[in-house]
């Protein structure tokens, strides 16, 4: 090994690079979202007739109001899961991913510059869905809206941590579509479960919103978004 | 096509450390090897073509030296650096032209510089990019998409991406693939000029007559090995011919 | 050396068979029944160390994923395998057991109350894990996914039992158990484990096996068909 030479400089990073190659991620994304104008229609379309076929099914009985949180947390599971392969489809086509990885850029930075893309559409679907829910089943937030939104919010950032990181890895998988699905549902199932039981102590038993049972959801996001931060980092690195 | 404005600037301090150094490169994928006992030392400034059949691991290799793979036994140094633990900033010195694009479709041929610009860390992308889009005979075209354009174009964008960050490490992986007569020229152009300022050019080929004549150096690889590793004035198109086409 | 590798393993067999009769011997005669349930309530000594072997399967897994994903070494990736094989085939004797209890309990086959939303939950994840490996086809690719997904899978299991506990138990389910009771649920601990480790082992033995045969090319390949076909599960 040559060690009497002296070493060739590396161009060093300014500290705040990794904030702006978040932000050139994110703007690419968003860029090619609003460019190819489908997405998005094909979320909320979606979503609205999960509502619609259950609430067909479902709505006529007598206080069925607090069917909401499940009927809602179907049409999000289903729409989430196509949003977050289609946010990770626009990386497949001509090696755009290795263009990625070529460059001096955190594997982490690009799980999060994706995982804000899923986050503002499923935000996007929010407001379509979920008005939607509580009108055609007559679900009363009015008690605590607040609880409702945080509840939501916890839970679909949890939902999505792990359906980005999922998103990436069975991508070249034949069985794509149902495998994204059968891989995120059941880690998700302690969201569902806790955020069910949340919304109805508080909306049908009308309790307060207890800061333990907060406390879960916090705690699952905790863990998921690191974990799958430093999953995604470790597994993308050669 | 003209080769101008291709960098910013002279190569970075290109003497005495090899551009590439790899000791006992071996890559086992699936539990078959893929490379075995690669020894490679590549001076700064040298202009290198790879031959070898299908599956002699070419593409491999150079996805190694790219640092999108890890090899499996053996050590990769670039410009005197352990690749495997300066990762990150190697990278901003490598460019990797290959046979897909590398692009984003939907953005239009500026739109994809400057992204990757702003990824590199790029100073002022946008005028580096112009000027790139200009080398590249692709001024005119700079808003459309991507979607629009035609293999040639594509690839010559390709280029453009490559060179944005004006890296000191070429690798080529058969960048000659599906472009019309005209295109394969204007690239061979682009690598010589990049060559003539001193830039390291590593090019995975098929085409043995054409890699003789714009290589220094010829290494042909046979079942994941080094098998003939000279100078090009040293060989002729049909020795190299016989060799590749060895079962 | 062969023959005394032999020799412990047919101990091993021996001490298995032999502690499974004593505690099949212990329930059917020597065990009260409990007041309210009768009979079927002995399932609770089947069910209750299944359980507990079913988290520890799930451990080895987490363990197997953890370590192929630091050292990329195919063994870890076999042996997360072979632990998820039996954690989904302990679980689903833990569900089925919780169910039979339910039904003599609370005369319903199923009812959501946590603990058997917790059994199915986890079964369901390990099912899936079983599936994923189904369904990829590249080695690599199908270790690394199974691996990761083996991590998320573990550290889920913790939460899912959080947040089942926020499901209101409408059976409360404490049994007051006498000390004849803990005796032979103590004893049946001792098969029920000594079998989970022999068919994680036995299953890891046949996933690495299988690997190897695959590696081999077109060859006379009897001994291994045999040897295959000699531990199937």
């Amino acid at each position: 090994m040559n060690q009497t030479a002296p070493m060739s400089p590396l161009p060093q990073r300014p500290c705040c690079m990794g904030l702006r190659q978040l932000w050139a991620l994110v703007q690419k994304d968003l860029r090619i979202e609003a460019r190819s104008r489908q997405t998005l229609g094909l979320l909320v379309v979606l979503g609205l007739l999960v509502v619609v076929v259950l609430g067909l099914g479902l709505g006529q009985q007598q206080g069925s109001g607090f069917q909401s949180t499940a009927v809602l947390w179907v049409a999000y599971l289903f729409s989430g899961v196509l949003c977050f392969e289609k946010t990770m489809a626009t990386e497949r086509h001509d090696g755009a991913m290795a263009g990625l990885m070529l460059a001096p850029l955190d594997r982490g930075t690009i799980y999060l510059a994706k995982l804000l893309g899923n986050l503002l559409l499923m935000l996007a679907v929010a407001l379509v869905v979920t008005p939607a829910g509580v009108i055609f089943f007559h679900f009363d937030l009015s008690a605590n809206p607040l609880a409702f939104v945080l509840v939501m919010g916890l839970s679909i950032l949890g939902f999505a941590s792990v359906g980005t990181l999922f998103a990436a890895l069975v991508s070249s998988s034949r069985l794509q579509g149902g495998l994204l699905a059968m891989v995120v549902f059941p880690l998700s199932l302690p969201l569902v479960i806790a955020s069910t039981q949340i919304l109805l102590a508080v909306f049908r038993d009308g309790r307060p919103l207890a800061g333990g049972s907060l406390g879960i959801l916090a705690a699952f996001d905790a863990i998921f978004l690191t974990a799958s931060w430093v999953l995604f980092e470790w597994v993308l690195e050669p | 096509m003209t080769a101008m404005a291709l960098h910013a600037g002279p190569a970075s301090s290109a003497t005495e450390t090899a551009a590439v150094r790899a000791v006992q490169l071996g890559v086992t994928l699936d539990e078959r090897p893929v490379l075995a006992d690669i020894h490679l030392d590549i001076p700064a400034g040298q202009y290198v073509g790879i031959l070898g059949a299908n599956g002699a691991g070419k593409s491999t290799l150079l996805r190694i030296l790219a640092s999108l793979l890890a090899p499996t036994s053996g050590t990769v140094q670039l410009f005197g650096h352990d690749l495997a633990r300066d990762r990150g900033q190697l990278r901003a010195r490598i460019g990797l032209i290959g046979h897909q694009p590398m692009l984003y479709r939907q953005l239009g041929a500026q739109e994809n510089l400057e992204f990757f610009g702003r990824l590199y860390g790029v100073s002022q992308p946008r005028r580096r990019a112009q000027q790139l889009l200009q080398s590249v005979g692709l001024a005119h075209r700079a808003q459309d998409q991507v979607k629009s354009f035609s293999r040639g174009m594509t690839q010559r964008l390709a280029i453009a991406r490559a060179l944005m960050h004006s890296p000191d490490l070429i690798l080529a992986d058969e960048p000659f693939g599906g472009l019309d007569v005209p295109s394969i020229l204007a690239l061979e152009q682009v690598l010589a000029a990049l060559h003539q300022r001193g830039r390291t050019i590593v090019l995975v080929n098929h085409d043995i007559q054409q890699t003789l004549a714009v290589a220094q150096r010829i290494i042909v690889l046979r079942g994941g090995r080094i098998s003939i590793d000279r100078p090009a004035e040293q060989l002729g198109a049909p020795q190299l011919v016989a060799e590749v086409s060895r079962p | 050396m062969r023959q005394r590798a032999g020799i412990w393993v047919s101990l091993f067999w021996l001490l298995t068979a032999g502690t499974f009769a004593a505690a099949l011997l212990r329930v059917a005669w020597f065990t009260p029944e409990e007041a309210t349930m009768g009979v079927i309530q002995k399932v609770f000594y089947l069910h209750l160390p299944v359980a507990i072997n079913t988290f520890l399967a799930c451990m080895v897994c987490f363990i197997g994923s953890v370590g192929y994903l630091t050292q990329r070494q195919s063994w870890w990736d076999d042996l997360a395998a072979a632990a998820a094989k039996v954690a989904v085939l302990l679980c689903s004797i833990v569900l089925l057991t919780g169910m039979i209890w339910a039904q003599s309990a609370w005369k319903t086959w199923w009812t959501w109350s946590p603990r058997l939303t917790f059994s199915l939950v986890l079964w369901l994840l390990y099912v899936v894990y079983l599936l994923i490996r189904a369904s990829v086809e590249s080695r690599q690719r199908r270790a690394v996914v199974s691996a990761v997904y083996g991590v998320l899978a573990f550290l889920d299991v913790p939460l899912v039992y959080l947040s089942v506990r926020l499901m209101r138990d409408i059976h409360p389910t404490s049994i007051t158990m006498e000390p004849a009771m803990r005796l032979t649920l103590a004893l049946w601990f001792v098969p029920v484990t000594l079998l989970t480790a022999a068919l994680i082992v036995l299953r890891y033995r046949l996933n690495r096996a299988g690997r190897q045969a695959a590696a081999i090319p077109a060859q006379p390949a009897q001994p291994v068909a045999l040897r295959l076909m000699g531990d199937a599960l």
